[in-house]
């Protein structure tokens, strides 16, 4: 592992040149350029407002913070992996004509990506803490958002695991690409993305009698993660607001034993990611 | 002190697996039938060879020698299966390789000749800095002009490999590996990257390449190695080498 890292050193202007070449190529011949990484989750914002409160006649209040602060992180989760899985192929012609480490090559697509998610982070607060406090509807700062860095580098770290799983797995199925997409497209309403969390609790009586059920839910680490920025950024909002039948139901509080153990999960898969592509990386060229 | 030769090769192996794409239905019979043994391929069995600095040499053989195999271990594409791999720079430590397997394998189509020239150099291990300081000779020696501007994509097969030429030829190597392309571009560039390989000779560059073409052998090499099937058949004077290897040829036409 000492030796990986050291050889990317070696190459760190290489691994540069890669994520500028992301950032240059991606929306190089888009005439709204870099607006294009913050227009689709304001217009997903916008459509599913109408949803909730247009279609379904929910109460839901300034739905916005909340349905963005999931929605930010899930892109950048999904569209990260998907951009990675197909990294190694995309660049196989490369990989099999000249050195370079490998792991250089989804490494750079996760640093992209990374930029791109930060950049979603600073319109959300620009939005929010100025811009909507002029027409009252703003967030308050809470002293939670200290922890708002941490929650951001351990969704990086989660995501360069994967990303480096399926980056070397697609090489030999591809089939990787099609389960991805598959995944992704129905994960987001299964994951508290566009809802808080709780509502998974509230969903029925089984899950509230045995509470582990929604802690084993919490432990996926993506989901523990979107509901730590919820936490982290903004106050409780009321089970209600998304689900008229539960009037007398109380937001469920932060539950740190939960996130501590996904944590732990994170770092296993951030670690298992590392260890299976270094495992396989020379095979890549002589793939089947 | 002693200076070590710029290529040392010791009893060098590369077994390759064969692996067959497998699908679902595939497998499913396979579950059926006793499994089959793994095939290997040995596509180098044991070479040895050193190169001082300074030697140009040239590797020939029949297709499937093995002949890119050693150069592609040698460029550090293919990770070795056994044996010895040593690059020496003239300074001591490790060498500096421009690898010229294909010339436009490390270009990106939507980014100008510009950006690709440093994004190459990157690969290759330069900073953009120095990179820079040899932009306009890089330009220059490519013929491009103010085409480097524009973005590869519509640029001919003949200016993208004239550009992964000049690139790699300019980056100062200790050791040039050259696989097959030096039939770049019109006759008029070719005479030009002749000269500047001999140009190289003369800074005392090391120099190994692949071709099938023998008159090029004849005009640039000091020392021909010849592979067959994997292992060295010959290695030494050009004359000699190319002598038996023509009369090989001619007995397998007959």
């Amino acid at each position: 592992m000492k030796e990986e890292l050291a050889e990317l050193w070696r190459y760190r202007q290489l691994l540069k040149m890669l994520v500028a070449r992301e950032l240059k190529v991606r929306y190089k011949n888009s005439f709204l350029g870099f607006f294009w990484s913050i227009i689709p989750p304001l217009m997903q914002v916008a459509v599913f407002s109408f949803l909730y409160r247009g279609v379904l006649g929910l109460p839901a209040k300034n739905l916005s913070a909340y349905l963005l602060t999931g929605i930010i992180p899930w892109s950048f989760f999904s569209s990260c992996i998907l951009d990675a899985s197909q990294s190694i192929v995309v660049n196989y012609t490369m990989i099999r004509k000249i050195y370079l480490p490998r792991e250089a090559i989804p490494l750079a697509i996760v640093i992209s990506n990374t930029v791109h998610f930060i950049l979603g982070w600073v319109v959300y607060f620009a939005a929010f803490l100025v811009v909507a406090h002029f027409f009252n509807v703003g967030i308050p700062l809470v002293p939670s958002m200290v922890f708002f860095p941490f929650l951001v580098i351990l969704e990086v770290i989660l995501v360069t695991g994967i990303s480096l799983y399926v980056a070397a797995l697609n090489v030999f199925y591809e089939d990787v690409k099609f389960l991805l997409s598959t995944i992704f497209g129905l994960a987001i309403f299964i994951l508290p993305v566009l809802y808080p969390a709780d509502q998974i609790y509230y969903t029925s009586h089984l899950v509230r009698n045995h509470k582990w059920i929604f802690e084993l839910y919490m432990l996926n680490p993506i989901a523990s993660i979107i509901d730590a920025f919820r936490h982290c950024l903004l106050q409780s909002i009321s089970p209600s607001n998304f689900n008229a039948k539960l009037k007398h139901a109380h937001a469920l509080p932060f539950n740190p034993y939960v996130f501590t153990c996904s944590t732990v999960i994170t770092l296993l898969i951030f670690w298992g990611g590392l260890t299976y592509f270094n495992k396989r990386k020379w095979q890549f060229v002589e793939r089947p | 002190m002693e200076v070590k030769d710029a290529v040392i090769v010791d009893n060098l192996v590369k077994i390759f697996r064969i692996r067959y794409r497998s699908h679902l239905k595939a497998r499913a019979m396979a579950l059926l039938k006793p499994a089959p043994p793994i095939q290997e391929f040995t596509a180098l069995n044991g070479i040895t060879f050193n190169i001082p600095h300074g030697q140009t040499v040239a590797v020939i053989g029949r297709n499937g020698s093995g002949k890119s195999t050693l150069l592609c271990l040698l460029a550090k594409v293919y990770r070795k299966t056994s044996g010895v791999i040593e690059l020496n720079g003239l300074r001591g430590g490790e060498a500096r390789v421009a690898p010229l397997l294909d010339l436009s394998a490390g270009f990106h189509p939507e980014l100008t000749g510009e950006d690709n020239i440093l994004f190459y150099g990157a690969v290759l291990g330069y900073s953009p800095q120095e990179m820079r300081q040899k932009f306009d000779s890089i330009v220059e020696f490519a013929e491009l002009g103010d085409k480097v501007q524009t973005t590869l994509r519509n640029w001919n097969e003949g200016a993208r490999l004239r550009l992964g030429f000049s690139i790699a030829a300019h980056t100062d190597p200790d050791i040039l590996l050259v696989d097959e392309v030096l039939a770049v571009g019109d006759e008029a560039f070719q005479a030009k990257c002749y000269r500047f390989i001999r140009e190289l000779q003369t800074q005392g560059k090391t120099i190994l390449f692949v071709t099938h073409d023998l008159r090029t052998v004849e005009r640039v090499a000091q020392r021909v190695i010849w592979l067959k099937n994997g292992v060295i058949c010959m290695d030494g004077e050009v004359s000699e080498v190319l002598q038996a290897y023509r009369l090989y040829s001619a007995e397998q036409n007959l």
